[in-house]
């Protein structure tokens, strides 16, 4: 430890900092992409439905993630409020997560099917018509725009680059008919995208309007199946436990 | 791979102590080390005191 | 005398003066468009139904004006300022130092203008898109050049400790970046991208990115502005050349750990956290330790706080500093965080940091240097009290009313009812925040005034020096 060495040397002060850097984030990071129980194993967890992935980009583009959290945690209020807490597992094809940092209106995590679509078109046109003291933005444009989705295969083929099992060969399809069941994989297939998309809208119809593919209907759908994927039920409770 | 994380302690532990140790003794060293505090007062401006160039003490 | 005015006369100020005029413009807008938010949750009608400028869409512009357009480019300027300075020596590549300033002020104003326009990675402080954040990282990389190549210049063997600072905000910034931004683009001619991680490991790069954007943009490069300006300021050398010699290395050691204090409670393992959350209160004492070496170099000086404002300014950030990072670690306890996160006591911590440390030492030493640049003494000293009453009043008001929303907010939603029930819902919280709010954007309101103020009194000081250079100039033929 020749400290003026270092103070003299441009070249070694740099070195020294970056060594002296790199530890912290290293020994946080790295392990958990290699620790096995980061992510619990669980059961119905799949990826979004290029209906619900549009959603989800929308849902980004209007900055909700700032003051709505999709992370519940461990606390008998929050249980009480918004149901089982969150799982890593819930989050796994979320790219990038949305836990958020900020409640001013209430976590999203699981406010799949607690209202109904019709509620959700109203509250996010005019919250306030339906929650009188809320502060959110009205957001009436989600309605009359419509969902731009020319582009949905390239979306999903980016994901699948960073890992999203959607597929695009016969041997990637059958994978995921084995890991998801064939309804699931037959939604993950990039070739028929644009199809799957435009078929979910219109048996759904989450904008309540038939004649049109909107903004609205792909919000809809994505903030009604947050936290449904998972059924709580199937576990003894205290469970995911042992993986906190 | 049990005994890493006091391993790791002790090591970081030990590299601060020894940076606390070359740090604070050695008269010579500490004069030294002192001494470039006046490094931003060499290049002092014609309206500022020529005084400060020097180590002031408590006055 | 003859050879510090031939000095002088080689010191690159020109690149200085255009940072500092673009950290002004900047600030001014960024603080006012925090402003403008604020109001937004006091009275959602502000929104006006205008996708543009909704409340999701102003808020990162309002992070990344104030901390990348004014935090950059006060560092950049008060960088290059000390580094040239310091090293007795003329900053290297005039070019290249005009290249970082144009692909600055171009990465912050295209940030925000597609900020407005809807296109955001969705990660708080790291919003830019990826064409964006190659240009950032181009000049950033051009950035460390300068500085280095100007280091290497320097007229005596050791390297003044304001320096280390810079190098290490320089490098951890580079290495912060480039990874939180990892990212694959849908199509190489569209903006649009999705993060390389998922989940819990791109939660916790993205705090570990959080949090020493902190650690290392809003603090270690500021501490390096600190020591610098306040023994100039004081016309006393630092305290202890020793003391921060050894926080340095503890202060650059023990950020790097603390992100995941940001992640206490959620689907993150719990050593992650437990292990932050230790890091967090170990962070206590080197912050401190930098603290009391600034506050203990202006001792002996006191009787300037009468005379001088901007020793004012400064002794008011030190002050603020040593209270935001006693915060800071008590709110990484995990018993504290399951009450603060979430809720606007963190927007109040941020703010503490953030107007009362990084704003008001900027200030401070703003209004050291520019006269200094033009060679002229500050237009009005009365407006620089003034700004510093606006400035101090206003943080005040603000983070009073984020501790009152934070703490009251916190509570309200984990009371139960005699029955075991929730004794609240969630609307009832969010009405209750309604006061805060109006006092918060009060608070803002006036810290954006006094910056205004600032400016003109600024700028008059620039027109003054051009005057009377012109006058000396005349003169002299």
């Amino acid at each position: 430890m020749k400290h003026d060495k270092i103070e003299k040397n441009l070249g070694l002060l740099m070195l020294f900092t970056m060594v002296v850097i790199s530890i912290g984030g290293l020994v946080e990071i790295v392990p958990l992409f290699h620790i096995n129980d980061t992510i619990e194993k669980v059961e119905g967890v799949r990826p979004y439905t290029p209906l619900e992935l549009r959603g989800r980009d929308i849902y980004q583009r209007e900055g909700c993630y700032l003051c709505h959290s999709q992370m519940i945690r461990p606390f008998r209020d929050e249980a009480l409020r918004y149901g089982h807490y969150s799982l890593a597992a819930e989050s796994k094809y979320d790219h990038p997560f949305q836990w958020g940092s900020k409640r001013t209106g209430p976590d999203l995590a699981r406010v799949g099917e607690k209202y109904s679509n019709e509620w959700q078109v109203q509250h996010l046109i005019a919250p306030r018509s339906v929650v009188p003291e809320s502060i959110m933005p009205n957001y009436p444009w989600l309605m009359k725009n419509d969902l731009a989705f020319s582009d949905i295969a390239d979306r999903l083929r980016a994901l699948k680059k960073v890992g999203v099992p959607y597929s695009e060969s016969k041997a990637e399809y059958e994978a995921n008919v084995k890991e998801f069941g064939q309804d699931v994989a037959e939604m993950l297939d990039i070739q028929k995208a644009q199809e799957n998309l435009i078929k979910q809208a219109q048996s759904g119809n989450y904008d309540g309007d038939a004649n049109r593919i909107t903004e609205m209907e792909a919000m809809v759908a994505y903030l009604q199946m947050l936290g449904t994927l998972v059924d709580f039920s199937q576990y003894d409770e205290g469970h995911f436990v042992q993986f906190r | 791979m049990r005994n890493s994380k006091i391993l790791a302690l002790l090591i970081f532990f030990i590299g601060f102590v020894i940076l606390l140790v070359f740090v604070f003794t050695g008269k010579e060293r500490s004069k030294r080390l002192e001494s470039y505090k006046n490094i931003p007062f060499l290049d002092d401006d014609e309206d500022e005191p020529k005084s400060s160039t020097t180590v002031k003490k408590d006055e | 005398m003859a050879h510090s005015m031939a000095a002088k006369a080689e010191y690159n100020y020109d690149i200085i003066k255009k940072f500092a005029a673009m950290a002004m413009v900047w600030g001014v807008l960024g603080m006012f468009v925090g402003f403008y938010a604020a109001s937004e949750l006091a009275f959602p009608i502000l929104n006006f139904d205008n996708q543009y400028i909704t409340f999701g869409r102003l808020r990162p512009v309002h992070t990344t004006l104030v901390i990348f357009g004014f935090g950059g480019s006060a560092l950049f300027a008060t960088s290059y300022y000390i580094v040239q300075r310091t090293c007795q020596a003329r900053l290297h590549g005039t070019g290249l130092a005009n290249f970082t300033f144009w692909g600055w002020q171009i990465s912050v104003a295209a940030g925000v203008i597609t900020y407005m326009l809807g296109y955001t990675q969705a990660r708080e402080y790291a919003e830019f898109e990826w064409p964006i954040d190659l240009l950032i990282t181009v000049t950033w990389v051009i950035y460390l050049y300068v500085f280095v190549m100007t280091l290497r210049q320097r007229s005596q063997p050791h390297i003044y400790v304001a320096n280390w600072f810079f190098i290490a905000f320089i490098l951890a910034t580079a290495i912060l970046h480039v990874f939180n931004n990892l990212a694959v683009p849908v199509d190489m001619f569209g903006m649009k991208s999705y993060s390389l991680f998922s989940g819990v490991q791109d939660a916790m790069t993205q705090w570990w990115y959080g949090h020493n954007a902190v650690g290392f943009f809003l603090t270690a490069a500021f501490l390096g502005m600190m020591y610098y300006f306040v023994p100039k300021q004081a016309g006393r050398p630092v305290y202890s050349y020793r003391l921060s010699v050894i926080h340095f290395w503890a202060l650059v050691f023990l950020y790097m750990w603390v992100g995941g204090h940001h992640l206490h409670w959620t689907a993150l393992p719990d050593w992650t956290s437990t292990l932050a959350a230790t890091f967090s209160i170990i962070l206590l004492m080197p912050s401190w330790g930098g603290m009391i070496n600034g506050i203990m170099t202006m001792s002996g000086a006191w009787d300037k706080l009468r005379t001088d404002p901007v020793m004012r300014f400064l002794i008011v950030s030190l002050s603020f500093y040593g209270m935001s990072t006693f915060e800071g670690p008590m709110m990484a306890l995990k018993s504290v965080n399951a009450l603060s996160h979430y809720t606007d006591w963190t927007i109040g911590h941020v703010h503490s940091g953030a107007l009362g440390w990084v704003a008001m030492v900027s200030f401070g030493s703003f209004y050291h240097m520019v006269p200094k640049l033009y060679n002229t003494k500050m237009y009005s000293e009365k407006l620089i009290f003034t700004h510093f009453w606006l400035a101090t009043i206003g943080i005040v008001l603000y983070i009073t009313a984020m501790w009152t929303s934070g703490i009251g907010q916190g509570l309200i939603l984990r009371a139960f009812d005699s029955y075991g029930n929730l004794a609240y819902t969630f609307v009832e919280s969010v009405s209750y925040l309604h006061g805060p709010y109006i006092t918060r954007a009060i608070g803002g309101f006036l810290f954006v005034t006094g910056a205004a103020i600032m400016a003109y009194n600024l700028y008059m000081t620039a027109k003054q020096g051009k005057r009377e250079a012109a006058e000396a100039a005349a003169a002299a033929a």
